[in-house]
């Protein structure tokens, strides 16, 4: 159903470039058959024919794990109540992964899709990668970096010959950093920052996986700004060059979609619309899927085209 | 005209067709709306809006009504933040909350510049309250809600703002021979430890004139674990001297408690920014609700001064 356009109900807010789809959430909590805390944020990746959920789920007992969802025949998704990565037992992963393992980000990338998640153990979050060839069996990887790091996106292709990911260091910004054997990284550099009086002022990282457009890379990532009642987290969108990451082509000056639905104001987190998956169809239509306050998994609707215009454009007065 | 009363007690009652501006009837892409002043016009009230634009800096859109319930929005924002001359390095975070006074024929706004030093108080006149003029920025940072009385008191012009001393927000009163340059600071109330306004201050309304003093409908703010409850109360204060305590009411007049109050980018904000007082003492209060609409609150002149202390 989802996939299926001819029938896609969209509701409009404003003047957002992004619809929401009139049946969202697309998962909630009453739609698991297990005892879960919350839902949080959802990985998204095209395999043989289905789009396929890597939905992280806080259990009762606090701790996160990613548990994998598919699509049924009636048109919904189904979360399987095993987990489809959940903390590790290995001397080597154990304490990193003591409080759990969360946000999937799902990269294809020669043959092989790629996990990267967050590890949240004793020593705070550290990205951890793991690769499964048919979402039956995952493996890990590896620990690949120190802790306080979080929102780590695998890039779909290697840039300039070597393996290259977005991340959130501790200051808040958005860092490219690339490895030869995805083990060892290194040659971080700055990518985009806060700005100072946008909706984006706080912090900022990377969401979805990137896209490969005409334009370079397209990202979505979150922005949040701070006010005396909590976070606000929105969704932007930057384009980057597809040899030289660090160079944006452009950057959406407004949200692309910013948290407005009862389900997005209120929830364990609230006012939060957080994007960890995208998804282009034949139509060029492009689902976006974000967590909803913490609460729940949903879906808004754009094409390419207008994110790019919205990227390009000059800086307008208001 | 419908309205209805929160049974638990509120004085004010909300209009039953809030909120009165969304997001929803901005004509052009916008994040939120809220903080609205009204102008009595010859054709009926108008509202000078602070729009929140998607960047996250706020600037003024006109807003016309007839009946003071039923607004159009201009297609174009009226003020936005300085790109040049002296204002532009105080304002590069947009501008704020404005409050508009009339004295003597003047449209007066005085409005929070906010920059990358933080915020401060400027102030601007208008004549068709479509082009404003900038007069100067009229405090120095850490400073906001600032509005002018509607007359001058004892020969000077006078003001309430809010500075920040000891972490606490306080109402303050200063005076000025000539609108630019101020001084003779006092401070006229204070956080009430205990009570619903035990965090901060600061004044919201323009000054009511009344045969008993200064009505001044303010914002206070009580902290809580999970953010700050904003309602809006009011205080009484001396004709002659502002900062002599009349009365001050003990309750709030107006509490968060209706979903577009309750749920929105800063939940659980009530904030006034002004009032229209018809000939028959029947009164609108335009608040701000949940940092991302405008609404109205009805009463009457005579039940807040009996009632609200």
């Amino acid at each position: 159903m989802i996939i299926d356009n001819s029938n896609l109900l969209t509701k409009r807010c404003g003047r957002d470039i992004v619809h929401r789809w009139e049946l969202n959430p697309l998962i909630g909590i009453n739609d698991l058959d297990f005892n879960c805390a919350d839902i949080h944020n959802a990985g998204v990746v095209y395999f043989q024919g289905e789009v396929l959920l890597l939905v992280t789920i806080e259990y009762p007992t606090g701790h996160q794990g990613i548990h994998l969802a598919r699509p049924t025949s009636e048109g919904i998704y189904k979360v399987e109540s095993n987990p489809f990565l959940h903390q590790s037992e290995e001397p080597k992963y154990k304490r990193h992964e003591s409080r759990g393992v969360l946000d999937g980000r799902v990269t294809f990338l020669d043959g092989v899709y790629y996990i990267l998640y967050n590890a949240f153990g004793d020593y705070g979050y550290r990205l951890a990668l793991a690769r499964t060839e048919d979402f039956g069996t995952v493996e890990r990887i590896g620990l690949i970096s120190e802790p306080d790091t979080k929102a780590g996106v695998l890039f779909p292709a290697k840039i300039k010959g070597r393996y290259a990911r977005l991340e959130r260091p501790s200051d808040g910004s958005i860092w490219a950093t690339y490895s030869d054997d995805l083990l060892h990284w290194g040659g971080s550099e700055l990518v985009i920052s806060p700005r100072g009086g946008f909706w984006d002022e706080s912090r900022v990282g990377a969401g979805a996986t990137p896209m490969e457009i005409e334009q370079g890379w397209l990202v979505l990532y979150y922005g949040a700004k701070d006010t005396p009642a909590g976070p606000i987290y929105r969704i932007g969108a930057v384009i980057l060059n597809r040899q030289e990451p660090t160079e944006v082509i452009g950057r959406t000056n407004m949200p692309i979609l910013s948290p407005r639905e009862n389900y997005e104001r209120i929830g364990d987190v609230p006012n939060l619309v957080f994007p960890t998956g995208a998804f282009v169809d034949n139509d060029d239509c492009l689902k976006i899927f974000y967590g909803a306050a913490n609460s729940c998994i949903c879906i808004g609707i754009t094409t390419i085209e207008k994110i790019v215009e919205n990227c390009l454009e000059s800086q307008v007065e208001y | 005209m419908k309205k209805t009363r929160c049974p638990a007690g509120d004085l004010l009652h909300r209009w039953e067709g809030n909120p009165a501006i969304t997001m929803e009837d901005i004509p052009f892409r916008a994040n939120t709306v809220f903080n609205g002043a009204p102008i009595v016009a010859e054709d009926g009230v108008y509202l000078l809006l602070r729009i929140e634009g998607q960047h996250g800096y706020s600037f003024f859109a006109l807003a016309r009504s007839t009946d003071g319930f039923n607004f159009t929005i201009d297609e174009k924002p009226v003020m936005l933040p300085a790109k040049e001359g002296p204002f532009a390095l105080y304002e590069t975070k947009g501008i704020e909350d404005p409050r508009v006074t009339i004295i003597e024929d003047t449209c007066y706004v005085v409005y929070t510049a906010v920059g990358d030093c933080g915020p401060r108080i400027a102030l601007a006149k208008t004549t068709d309250y479509v082009n404003y003029e900038r007069i100067a920025l009229i405090s120095e940072p850490g400073n906001k809600d600032g509005l002018l009385f509607p007359g001058k008191i004892r020969g000077r012009y006078a003001r309430f703002d809010r500075p920040i001393g000891l972490g606490k927000g306080c109402i303050w009163v200063s005076y000025s021979p000539d609108l630019t340059n101020w001084g003779c600071s006092e401070q006229v109330i204070g956080p009430h430890e205990g009570y619903w306004d035990e965090f901060r201050v600061g004044a919201s309304v323009t000054p009511i004139e009344t045969e008993e003093g200064w009505l001044e409908i303010y914002h206070g703010v009580k902290m809580t674990t999970s953010g700050p409850i904003y309602r809006i109360g009011a205080v009484l204060l001396d004709l002659d001297y502002p900062s002599k305590v009349i009365k001050r009411s003990s309750r709030p007049i107006l509490s968060p408690r209706e979903e577009y109050e309750r749920i929105g980018d800063i939940g659980n904000v009530c904030f006034a920014c002004g009032a229209v007082i018809a000939d028959d003492g029947e009164m609108k209060i335009y608040y701000g609700a949940a940092d991302t609409s405008i609404c109205v609150a009805t009463c009457t002149l005579e039940q807040i001064l009996t009632e609200a202390f």
